[in-house]
């Protein structure tokens, strides 16, 4: 233990212990912080199957509903401490409803006070998840930190980063009266580009080159996504997934493409500069020519894996609204276009992103190489 | 003309034209990858298969067409694909429990209006698609890594056949550090592309900080976002171990 504390720099332990305090406060907080929500929260303590009813709907498929009786005691506000009776019916497929155990928080509407030491009744509105999401928020802090020690650290501020960038534009956007979505999503392309290679790579002509190559890659997937719609006059997208939403659709869609793509082309950008940065290095003498055959062939070997990985992300997502859609008897065709059309634009247009960035990735290396021996 | 295709054309001219043959090849495994996609969805709609089973068929599949098929079949290649199923049993299991116990199976309380046409009693469970929905988000980073990891460790032991199988280990590591930064990224930034009208309208609602962590739809994201990156960080020391194990029992 003492060799440890001495071979430990301080900064390092400032940081455990930071850790060590957040952990444990948060952790603390969120398992004691009912008081702090306006919505009355019951804590299951019983929960018993009254019925089971097996159910066949109209396109044939077989589900079984249950219908379930639950006893628990309210966690606060003015009913505090005292027993609450739920009904809960669930079905086996659990598409819209839970089944709810022991143990758990749920949020509830009391339907007012019970004659004297009768149990309160109510309804379910929502389960109260936030100690889940502290409790894997920092399962990833942890596996980050200690497999990725240092590199691990920076994913995860610049995640946060990134995140509160985001936050921070979109409220700008919600507040703003006519903002266009676009130009905001630009600024924060920049601001989410240079920040994060920054963070990874510190000032360097090896930087510049990337930031360059990544503000150009996704601005020419922009522009060619937009070159597309425009020619087929939007034929082949369906919004409909996006009909909740009381603001332009297709500026969204562009916007979620732009801001998709950025993480993907970012990365090929920096592994252009990165490794033609390495070429030049070793040997300050080679050809121009030569770096651009090299630079070609890493390309090669990146777009395919970097297209695959935009792909699944976006697809994933909409596998069981494709599942719900063809269960209720839609056809292929219809239930693709409802549920995949967008994610497979977007998939699209980033693949574009990261394919065209590697050209532009090799002219903006040598143009900085070009300027560096320049100076010289 | 459908934007689809047309997309997909220019995709397709932009990979050949830059890549040659692989670039060729590239296109063509992403089609492949959408039509085992495709089939599992397929396969998954009938109840009577496990969608977990499923899963990880279309996993093995998808990661054979990423490693074998692009590279061809040596020491790297088995020693990626590996390390892919590894880590994705592993993350399948951490993710199953997950979905269970936070509930974020299904849909949202605010996407279940524009379903009230449809019947949700579909005998599927929406709890074990969850899980399949956050591994298949996750496979293309996942086999990524993996390969670039393999690959250059392969190289050492080439160049080095005396490395010892820990050094091999801590190069592995060391080389799976640096890419955390990017894929960590590259991910991140592919989910809040994904996700951006669904926070722009939680924007919309005003929805309080209570109501946006508890509500369903966030929660799905936010697990979804985090077993991602807990899966990449995990494939670091699976590909490590198992391309060293690999390499110094073959010499």
């Amino acid at each position: 233990m003492k060799q440890w504390f001495k071979n430990t720099s301080v900064l390092k332990l400032i940081i455990y212990g930071v850790l060590m305090i957040g952990f444990i406060g948060s952790v603390y907080f969120i398992n004691h912080n009912h008081g702090f929500y306006d919505q009355p929260i019951a804590k299951i303590t019983a929960a018993t199957v009254e019925k089971t009813q097996e159910l066949t709907d109209i396109y044939g498929n077989e589900d079984i509903l249950y219908t379930q009786h639950l006893e628990g005691t309210v966690q606060n506000g003015e009913y505090q401490g005292q027993a609450i009776e739920l009904d809960n019916e669930y079905s086996l497929s659990g598409a819209n409803d839970h089944e709810y155990r022991a143990g758990q928080d749920l949020f509830v509407f009391i339907d007012g006070s019970a004659e004297s030491d009768a149990a309160l009744s109510g309804t379910i509105d929502n389960v109260k998840r936030d100690q889940y999401i502290l409790a894997i928020t920092w399962i990833f802090i942890f596996v980050l930190l200690v497999i990725g020690k240092r590199q691990g650290f920076y994913s995860i501020v610049s995640l946060a980063l990134n995140a509160v960038i985001l936050s921070f534009a979109l409220d700008i956007y919600i507040r703003t009266e006519n903002a266009s979505l676009l130009m905001i999503a630009s600024i924060s392309v920049l601001l989410f580009t240079v920040t994060s290679l920054l963070l990874v790579n510190g000032f360097n002509e090896k930087t510049y080159a990337a930031i360059l190559a990544t503000i150009a890659g996704v601005f020419a997937a922009l522009l060619l996504a937009s070159f597309a719609i425009w020619t087929s006059g939007g034929n082949g997208l369906n919004y409909e997934e996006m009909q909740f939403l009381s603001r332009p659709y297709e500026a969204v869609f562009m916007a979620g493409l732009f801001i998709g793509s950025l993480g993907a082309v970012m990365d090929v950008g920096i592994t252009m500069s990165a490794s033609i940065f390495t070429l030049y290095e070793k040997n300050p003498d080679i050809s121009i020519e030569a770096m651009k055959t090299s630079g070609i062939e890493i390309g090669k070997d990146i777009m395919g894996t970097m297209a695959n990985i935009l792909f699944f992300v976006y697809i994933s997502g909409s596998i069981p609204m494709l599942l719900l859609y063809l269960s209720n008897g839609a056809t292929w065709p219809f239930a693709f276009s409802i549920t995949l059309s967008l994610e497979i634009a977007r998939a699209l247009a980033g693949g574009l992103g990261i394919v065209l960035t590697i050209p532009i990735g090799i002219y903006t290396s040598i143009f900085f190489i070009k300027r560096k021996r320049a100076a010289q | 003309m459908n934007v689809l295709i047309l997309l997909a054309f220019m995709l397709c001219m932009a990979m050949v034209m830059i890549g040659g043959k692989k670039g060729a090849i590239s296109f063509v495994s992403l089609f492949i990858n959408f039509l085992v996609l495709l089939f599992t969805v397929y396969m998954m709609n009938d109840p009577g298969n496990d969608p977990i089973l499923w899963v990880i068929i279309a996993c093995v599949i998808i990661s054979c067409v990423n490693l074998f098929f692009i590279n061809g079949i040596n020491t790297t290649t088995l020693a990626a694909f590996l390390s892919t199923v590894a880590t994705m049993i592993v993350l399948l299991l951490f993710i199953l429990f997950l979905t269970d116990l936070t509930m974020i199976n299904g849909f949202g309380a605010e996407e279940i209006d524009e379903l009230s046409l449809l019947s949700l009693y579909i005998g599927i469970s929406f709890v074990e698609l969850a899980a399949a929905v956050i591994i298949i988000s996750t496979i293309g980073a996942i086999t990524d890594i993996s390969i670039s990891i393999s690959s250059p460790m392969r190289e050492f032991h080439l160049h080095n056949p005396r490395m010892s199988r820990s050094d091999l280990v801590h190069a592995g590591f060391a080389i799976g550090r640096d890419l955390l930064g990017t894929s960590t990224n590259t991910l991140f930034f592919a989910f809040f592309g994904s996700y951006l009208a669904l926070l722009i309208w939680f924007k919309d609602l005003s929805y309080s900080l209570g109501d946006i962590i508890n509500s369903k739809i966030f929660a799905a994201e936010m697990i979804t976002i985090l077993c991602a990156g807990i899966g990449i960080a995990l494939v670091i020391p699976i590909a490590s171990w198992i391309t060293a194990f690999l390499l110094t029992r073959k010499a």
